[in-house]
Parts: structure tokens; sequence; C-alpha cells
């Protein structure tokens, strides 16, 4: 009954708000009826029409007293005097359009900031994965003492799919790109091999057609495809007939077996990555082949779907268990363990923290500029004290005034909130555009309606953040005393109240610069750090041979020598090399493990090390130095004796006191031949794998043509005299005219994909340099608020003192050391406060901590200087203080 | 007679939600029958009537909705709630405790 009540009042109010003209209507036939009704009355009893009217009117009282009074009992007075006090607020803000502009201004750039931060956030962070119960999907990794997450074997796979409990479903996937030809151009298509699974996991299922089944997994059936949407709309025209078609990847006919929905997300991995997102274009069976007892081989990644209430711990647990068993049956499977991720951790993972510190900082920004905007309302109040005393005089209650305040930081705040919307807008553009090439879910970075709500909310909150202190602190005057000073001069509270408001903001933007300072000095450690090659003017390019008609090792070597030489040809190529990859595009944990010719393996130091491929030309093409020995050659063939490069990091690892050069190295396990054994005849300079990255990781190179596997998937790498990317249609003409059904993909230039890896730093760099240059800015206007009222206040004392003999110098020194005495509170506490906080960077940073004291040294000393600086204007103020005057005064 | 104002306070609205109480009336269904029952001793105005009858309908004792009229135009007519039923109750028990301390006094003194 309570309920009804309260609803039905509820619905009174709202009505009476939203439907006010109807209200109003009703009011007046309510009333009108009554006055008609007294009219017959009236007649009734014998009046004259006229008389009878007039009558009832008298009798009636004043109509729109009557109303008025009707209207009040509605309760929305409050709301009528809410509308007063902004339009009273807005009139009075519209007077001072100097102090107006500053708050609004600096609270929307600090509203725009937050909300456009906020937008990343909500896209990337907030939002739900795009997959039905997407919590329950986790990732599966290997992992050892010395690597922290690496792939998969396939066949395990096949025993923990098998025997675990733990997940619904469990897949595992592999990139496999493809080249799809037969219609125009060929195609590079990003593609990934998968185990039967795997949609269910994801939790998709195709639009049209099917999934893989267990059968297609089996040798010999694994020649069928399923399509993305997006490559069945670029490339087959969204034919509805495209099920069970033949089309050609890598020369090989694959039935369309499926079309995937719209808007599948790949959900990222981390082995020859592709990023999250709509990346992939197609899908195939995994087909195990093989030994199934030869299980050293690593290249798939796990994903799964847990059983309800099933936590990664438990499974991994499990997994573990079933780890531990597979070892005793199969020596490659000892000390793994199995790590387990949250699908979502994995994605999110990398930016997480990046994402926390940039919202941190913004946060900050906004506490600043919501002090210094009480700052200025509280100089502005005790300007006001006049005012408000005259208001408090002619019976505005305190709680009317409080009121009256608040309204006029709610109309600086929307006019904030306003300014910060459309700046978020813009600058959550800016930002997508900054973002690193691999960011996860970057498509769902949108200024949404949430994020208009978040906008809104800070907005409003930071009026009553602001607003409520001055508020209240101007209410409490001592009204004689208001009305009877002229100006009025602030209370000691007040001065104090607004000395400590300085001394905050100070030593939030001290924090701020901290952070700004140590990402500044640790991305300029990384851009000092030598790379270990030299990007510039050098173009790189994909290209995977099919194998079909790429069977052989010869086929495959055949095609490179044709497409080195004729490259070389071509004007203002300096150097035109190959190989399996180019440095910084992607880390993968491609082991090989091998024989040193006369040494031991210990459990301690297995011999492994990353493989690569190399042509003649490839270091000096990527700029690689050669430290030792010499390059390989055209003269090293499949068939004279074998050749290896290797780098200063695998010398240093297996041979630390004696010359590497010279010694042999064999990749097979039994008993190697003569022919087998690989020769060191060269030594390059370490590259690691990313600007970033600590110690770089032993790793050998082949010769193209004496790589000990095929590797048909291959970087091409061009040295140019000139503008590398005219490169571009060159490589493309002389591949179309060696094999015209080969795509060249992934054309890029080195120096591209090298500042690319400084991107993350860089956008961190930028970001929280911007966020500390504003809060810098916000605690000069703040320093410079309190300074100048306060000589303002004391001219006359100032007069005295120069009258008395004080010099110009004295005043100076007076005005600028009560500035520089907040700015040093504001310091210290600021640099202990950074202290604290800057820790959670520390794993941001590369060679430099959080605690540099170099920056903590410059913080301080930018946050004197700029206290000195917004005192100046104030200290010169106050030497114009007229002695004369002040004495007459006297 | 005799203003609302001299009413003891409080008092018009137990008068109203009394009158209503019998059954749905307009305004000047309500001060009629009023003036009626007390023989003109209580004539309520329309200011004080209207914005007495606003109130006890946005504190959810009455609920108003418009009919026809006897006179055959739209007049909004007021009833009484459940939760105005037992308001009415309330003020009922606090008027007969008023009034017997008021007539104790009177008797009394």
């Amino acid at each position: 009954m309570q309920w009804g009540r309260r609803w039905n009042i509820a619905r009174l109010r709202l009505r009476s708000l939203l439907r006010r003209n109807r209200v109003e209507a009703e009011l007046d036939k309510e009333l009108r009826y009554h006055l008609e009704r007294q009219v017959e009355e009236n007649l009734t009893a014998g009046m004259a029409a006229g008389d009878a009217r007039l009558a009832a009117l008298r009798m009636f009282g004043g109509v729109s007293q009557v109303q008025e009074e009707c209207r009040e009992m509605r309760r929305t007075e409050y709301l009528d005097n809410l509308w007063q006090d902004l339009r009273y607020a807005v009139r009075m803000l519209g007077r001072s359009p100097a102090f107006t502009i500053v708050v609004v201004l600096t609270l929307g750039l600090s509203i725009g900031a937050n909300s456009a931060i906020f937008s990343v956030i909500d896209g990337v962070l907030l939002k739900p994965l795009p997959y039905p119960n997407a919590d329950r999907i986790a990732r599966v990794f290997y992992r050892s003492k010395v690597y922290a997450k690496f792939p998969m074997n396939p066949w395990d796979f096949a025993d923990f799919r098998a025997r675990n409990h733990s997940f619904e479903s469990f897949a595992m996937y592999s990139r496999h790109d493809a080249q799809l030809s037969g219609a125009g151009e060929p195609v590079k298509l990003s593609g990934f091999r998968i185990t039967s699974g795997y949609f269910r996991v994801l939790g998709v299922h195709p639009a049209m057609g099917r999934e893989f089944d267990f059968s297609e997994e089996r040798p010999g059936n694994g020649r069928v495809v399923i399509l993305s949407d997006g490559l069945w709309r670029r490339q087959f025209g969204a034919d509805t007939g495209i099920l069970g078609r033949k089309v050609m990847l890598d020369s090989v006919p694959f039935t369309v077996i499926g079309v995937m929905a719209p808007d599948v997300d790949h959900p990222g991995n981390a082995y020859n990555a592709v990023a999250y997102g709509d990346t992939v274009d197609a899908w195939f069976p995994f087909v195990f082949e093989g030994n199934p007892a030869q299980r050293g081989s690593h290249f798939v990644e796990g994903i799964g779907r847990l059983r309800a209430g099933v936590t990664t711990l438990r499974a991994a647990a499990e997994f573990n268990a079933i780890m531990t068993e597979l070892a005793t049956r199969y020596p490659n499977d000892r000390n793994w363990t199995i790590y387990m991720a949250p699908l979502y951790d994995e994605i999110v993972g990398p930016v997480h923290r990046l994402l926390l510190v940039l919202l941190g900082a913004v946060g900050m920004v906004l506490l600043i500029a919501c002090v210094n905007a009480a700052n200025l309302l509280l100089a502005r109040s005790s300007a006001r004290q006049r005012e408000i005393a005259v208001r408090a005089a002619l019976g505005a209650g305190r709680g009317r005034l409080v009121r009256q305040m608040l309204a006029e930081s709610l109309v600086l705040s929307m006019l904030g909130g306003g300014l910060g919307a459309l700046l978020a807008v813009g600058g959550v553009r800016a930002l997508i555009g900054m973002l690193p090439a691999g960011f996860p879910r970057v498509a769902g970075i949108h200024v949404n309606g949430m994020v208009f709500a978040f906008t809104a909310a800070i907005a409003v909150g930071t009026g009553l953040v602001f607003g409520l202190a001055p508020a209240l602190q101007s209410s409490r005057l001592d009204l004689q005393q208001g009305l009877r000073e002229r100006g009025g001069s602030a209370t000691g509270r007040q001065a104090r109240l607004r000395s400590a408001l300085v001394v905050g903001e100070v030593s939030l933007a001290c924090v701020l610069l901290v952070g700004a300072g140590v990402m500044l000095r640790s991305f300029m450690n990384l851009l000092n750090t030598n790379p270990g090659f030299q990007p510039q003017h050098v173009l790189t390019a994909d290209i995977s041979l099919p194998s079909k008609n790429y069977g052989t090792l010869e086929q495959i070597s055949s095609f490179d020598r044709k497409l080195l030489v004729k490259m070389n040809e071509v004007a203002g190529v300096q150097a035109a090399g190959l190989g399996s990859d180019v440095p910084w595009t992607g880390y993968d944990e491609n082991l090989g493990g091998f024989t040193i010719e006369g040494k031991q393996e210990s459990p301690n130091n297995s011999f492994r090390a990353r493989y690569h491929t190399a042509s003649p030309e490839y270091f000096r093409a990527a700029g690689i130095p050669l430290l030792r020995g010499r390059f390989s050659t055209d003269g090293d063939t499949k068939d004279s004796p074998k050749v290896l490069i290797i780098n200063q990091a695998m010398a240093r690892a297996y041979w630390p006191n004696e010359d590497a050069l010279g010694k042999r190295i064999d990749f097979f396990d039994d008993k190697p031949k003569e022919s087998d054994w690989y020769t060191i005849v060269g030594i390059v300079g370490d590259v690691k794998d990313s600007p970033e990255s600590g110690g770089v990781k032993p790793a050998f190179w082949w010769p193209v043509s004496q790589q000990a596997f095929e590797i048909r998937n291959q970087s091409v790498i061009l040295r140019s005299t000139m503008d590398a990317g005219a490169l571009a249609s060159q490589l493309r003409a002389v591949v179309r005219e060696i094999d015209p059904t080969l795509a060249v993909g992934h054309v890029r230039l080195l120096d591209r994909i090298a500042s690319e890896s400084y991107a993350t730093p860089r956008i961190s760099v930028y970001l929280v340099g911007l966020f500390a240059a504003l809060a810098l800015t916000l605690a000069a206007i703040g320093i410079y608020g309190v300074v100048s009222y306060s000589v303002g206040q004391r001219m006359h004392e100032f007069g005295m003192r120069m009258a008395l003999g004080a010099s110009p110098w004295d005043v100076v020194r007076l005005v600028m050391r009560q500035g520089l005495v907040l700015s040093f509170a504001g310091t210290v506490v600021g640099l202990g406060a950074a202290l604290v906080f800057a820790r959670a960077l520390d794993s941001m940073l590369y060679g430099v901590r959080a605690s540099d004291p170099v920056t903590l040294a410059c913080v301080a000393a930018m946050a004197m200087g700029t206290a000195a600086a917004a005192c100046y204007a104030p200290a010169r103020r106050a030497t114009r203080a007229d002695p004369i005057s002040a004495l007459r005064a006297e | 007679m005799s203003k609302p104002s001299d009413l003891i306070q409080g008092t018009l609205d137990l008068l109203i939600l009394k009158t209503v109480a019998l059954e749905p009336m307009h305004g000047w269904g309500i001060a009629k029958r009023i003036q009626q029952v007390t023989k003109d001793v209580l004539q309520i105005t329309q200011g004080a009537l209207y914005p007495a009858l606003h109130r006890l309908e946005q504190q959810g004792w009455l609920r108003a909705e418009w009919r026809a009229s006897e006179t055959g135009r739209e007049a909004k007519f007021y009833t009484l709630t459940r939760a105005g039923r037992v308001q009415l109750a309330k003020e009922l028990e606090q008027w007969e405790r008023l009034s017997n301390a008021v007539g104790l006094v009177i008797r009394t003194a």
C-alpha cells in the first residue's frame, strides 16, 4: 500500500514536471468549472448575468493566487527555483567572462581528456568480449623455466583433448596463411588451421554450411575451408551458392564447406601473431600428420571453453597431472608445465596497465581542474561577499544561498562538460590514430551513449565537488561584517583553504610530471638503444610459396635465386635479400634443438636457438653488421659443405671462451653423416626481439639454399639508395614475371615497422606528457590566482612598507616568497606521493626507475620555476603600490 | 461564519477527506457539501479548498480523475485512496483526542 502511494506521488510529480502545460490547463479547467457553478448558482438566485459573474469572481478571490498556491502544492517550486538560480548564474558568469572562460576551458580540457580515455577503456576493457559466456574461455600454453609462454605440441593436444574433464570443448589453432588464386590477382589470405571444436569453444557458428568435424583432421581429408564473411563478400561477391564449390588455395583446390557469420572476431594468438579482431580470412582443418611419438615440435596454441564452475586454476591442475603422465612416456614432454589464462586477460592483458595508468593520469588532471575551479570560485566569492550579504539580509536562507552558488558551479561544469564531449569526439579519433598497430579491440572504441553518460556524470560530479566548498564557505559569512566591508577581505580560514588547495594542485601536478618524466627518460633510452639493424630506406614484403609447386628445396632455391637476381638489377636497389623473417615483426619461439660437435648437452644448458634463413645479401639489406667471418655466398649451395651464420648471443652462450668460427653443428637427431654438419662461418650482431626486450636470444641463420627443412613463407628485404617505397611496384612486377600465381603481401617499410615498435611507449609519453603539461598550467593558474588576490588585498601594506623604506625588490621578494612557499610545500608532498604511485609504472619503463633522481630533481625545478613565473606579474603589481596614498589613508 | 483560516490547522484536510470518503466528488461539490452539512457555518473558500485538494492529491491521499459531472460538463473528481482512508482514520482519532481535551478544559475551567 505504501508502495502504491509512493508510486502515485512519483507519477504526479513527474507529470507536473514533464507535462507542465497539460497540468496547467487542467488546473485552469478545474477552477473555471467551480466559477461557472458559482455563476449558475448566482443566476438561480436571481442575479443579472453580468452581476452573477462579477460576484462569483469576487467570491473566488484572486484566481492567479489560487493557481499559484495550487502550483506550490505540486512541490516543483524547488525546480523552478533551480531554473531561476541557473538563469541568475548564467547572468553572473556572463559578467566576468575571463573567469568563466578560464574555468570552462580548463574543465572542458580535463573532462574531454577523461571522456576520451574512458571511451578507449570502455571499448577495450569494459565491453564484454563478443563471445557468449566469454569468461569461460581460456587460453592454454606450455611453460618452462626459460619460457613463460610456449606453443603446444599437436599430439600432446590430442591427448589433452581426449583425457581432460575441465573443458566443455578444447581446440587448438595455428597460423596458416594461404594464397587464393584462380581469379584475377592472387591474394594473400590470413588463415588458421583449427581443430574441430574451435568454433564451439568460441560459441560462434557459420552463417552458412557447417564447422569441421573429426574426420577432417585425418590425413587426406583436409582440403576443405571455411571462409570469413569478409572474404566471402570481397572475393566471392557474397555468392550464396558457394558451398560445395572449389577454390584454389596455394594452387590446390579446396571445397568451401562454410561461411562464418559476420563479426566473428579472431581471439588473437601469440605465435605468428594475428591481432585480435576481424583479421582472419579463412580457416582450414588441422590435419594430424607424422609420428605421434615425436613430440618435440611446438607450434599450436590451445583454447578451450571451461565447464561451468571450473576455474582456470583447477583446469591447469588437471592438465599438469596429464602432462606429468605424458612426460613418463615421451621424453620431449619433460620439463614443461601448463600455463592457463582467461581469454580476456590474454587479449587485453598487454594494454591493461597502460590504460589504467592513463586513466589515473587523466583523473588527476580532472582533480586538479576541480581544485583550480574551487580556488577561483573561492576568490570570486570573497569578492562577492557584499552581494551575498545583501541577499542574506533580504531573507535568503543558507540553503538557498548554497544552492545559488552550486547553480553557478553546475553551469560552469556543464559548459565544461559540453566542451569536453566535443573534445572527446575529436580526441578519440586522434587517440585511435596514435594507438600501436597491434592494440587489441580498437574497432570497439567509439564515443557512444555510455561515454556521454560518463561525461555528464563527471561534469555534474565535478561541479558539485569544486562548488561545494566555496558555496559552504561563502554562505557562512558574518552578515554585518559582510555588509559593512567594501569588497571584503578573505577571512583567515578562507585564505588557509585556498593555500591548501594550491598545495594540493602543485603536488598532483608533480606526481604527473614525475610520471611523464620517467616515461620520457625511458622512451629516450629506447630510442637511443642500438636496434642492431638499420631500418632506413628498406622495404620488406612477404611471399609464400605453395607446397604444390615448390615442394622441394631446389624449387624454392630456384625461385629465390631468380627473384634476387632480378631485384638486384632494379635501379635503386642497393642490396636485395631474402629470409624467413625480418627484425621486429613478431616474436616467434621457433626454437631449434641441435648437437654441437664435441660438446655434451646438460639439463641446465640444452642446445637451443632461434632458427632463421637468410640469403647472402640478407644482412647487408637489413643493415645487420658482420662481426667476424663471412656471410654465406652464392657458392654455398645444396651440394656444397653446409655453412651457418650465428649471432653474437649464440657465440657467447655456447662458446664463451673460444672462437665459434669453424665449429660444427648438426640438426638431425640420429647419427649425423659428414654432410649433415653445418660449419659456423660468420658471426653477426645481435638484434633484439623488440626495442624494450631485455636480452638477445641465441639465433642462427641457415643459408636459404641450405635450409634444414623447407621454409616456404619468406620475407623479401630490399635496401634502396632512394625512396624504398617506390620499389613495391617493381617487386610485384618481378614476382609476377617469375610466377603469376604468387601474391606479394605485407609490403612495409622497415623504418615503419621499427617506429611501430615504439608506438606503445610513444603514446604513453605523449599522453602522460600532455596531461602533465595541462596539470602544470592549472597549478600555475592556481598559484597566480592566490598570490594575485593576496597582493590585491595587501596593496596598502606594500605601500606602507615602501613608504617606510622597503625597496621594490623587497616587495617582490615578499610576494615571491608566498608563491614559492606554497609551491615548495606542494612539490615536497607531490614528490613523496610520486615515489609511492610511480612504482606502478616500473614495469612499463626501460632503463630507468620510477624513482629516478634526475627526473625528481627536474620536476622539483620545474614546479618551483613555474611558481616563480606565476608570481611574477602579481609581484610586479605589488611594486606599483603607491606609498603616498598609503600614508594618506593612514 | 467562520473562515477556514480560523479552523484549527489540519482540520480542513480532515473535512475534505471525510467528505470525499462517501463518494467521489469535485471541488464545488465538496465545498457545497461541507456548507450544507454544517448549515452554512463552515464556508470554505476556493482559495483554501483547491490548494488543499492539490496537496492531498500530491500526498497520495486523494486520486483525481476527469468525469462528466451532474451538469454534463467534465469536472475533476477526487476519490479517497486506500492510503487516504488510513490517513483519515488517523486524523479522526487525533481530532477526537483534541476535541475531548478542549472539551475537558472548557467544562472544568
